[in-house]
């Protein structure tokens, strides 16, 4: 499944923790107009890259649906961040 | 007495092994033998790892900060992608990237290394684990990367 949030926490020295709830979701839906209008284009730059458009855009695919569970967390004691896709 | 165990003494009584060859090879029959036979698919695929975790706790003694810990989950199948995406590099670029290396005194042809060689470097970091203990005078950084 592709991942539809992504959280980012951010926690300060008073150990304020803030959190964010970036819906992926509307992203990927802003960013499937902007994929269609460059299609063409990219379809030509591979053409002279000599890479596969079909298989690139399957990677690509596949890339984006491994994103769910990624997680990246720095904590210390003045500040801490952590990023998780879900 | 199994088959293996008449064999070895055979060869013994035959002189053609010494007595130590012969307790080896028995000792490593029963181990054989001792040890269930690994069903394929379903268990296999149960204990396949799931995520790379690379962790990382570094403490400066000299601040009174604390440490800093770093904490990295990246699952497997992103890595599988990406090692495809590698499969894409145009060939052009490929030789670029060799003639830079060889420059550089490393040796490698990436060209040689195929998508299916990349999958078997994923499939074999289950067994991967990657401990860096470094402490010295300030600093005490310890890292570890593991598959789980």
């Amino acid at each position: 499944m592709i991942p539809f949030v992504a959280v980012v926490s951010l926690r300060n020295r008073e150990s304020r923790t803030f959190r964010v709830w970036i819906p992926l979701l509307l992203v990927w839906l802003l960013l499937l107009p902007i994929a269609v209008v460059l299609t063409p284009f990219i379809f030509i730059a591979c053409l002279i890259c000599r890479v596969n458009p079909f298989r690139g855009a399957a990677v690509l695919w596949q890339i984006v649906w491994a994103l769910n569970d990624t997680q990246f967390e720095v904590e210390h004691r003045s500040a801490g961040m952590s990023f998780h896709i879900l | 007495m199994s088959e293996h165990r008449r064999q070895i003494l055979q060869m013994l009584a035959e002189n053609k092994i010494t007595a130590d060859e012969a307790e080896r090879l028995i000792s490593a029959c029963e181990q054989s033998t001792a040890t269930p036979p690994v069903s394929a698919g379903e268990p296999e695929a149960k204990n396949r790892p799931k995520y790379l975790r690379v962790q990382v706790d570094s403490e400066d003694e000299g601040a009174h900060d604390g440490p800093t810990k770093v904490n990295v989950r990246v699952p497997m199948q992103l890595l599988r992608a990406g090692v495809r995406l590698a499969g894409l590099i145009p060939a052009s670029a490929l030789r670029q990237a060799n003639n830079a290396m060889h420059e550089h005194g490393i040796p490698i042809d990436l060209s040689q290394i195929k998508p299916e060689n990349l999958e078997d470097l994923v499939e074999q970091l289950s067994d991967l684990t990657v401990d860096v203990d470094q402490k010295d005078a300030t600093t005490k950084v310890k890292v570890r990367v593991f598959c789980e």
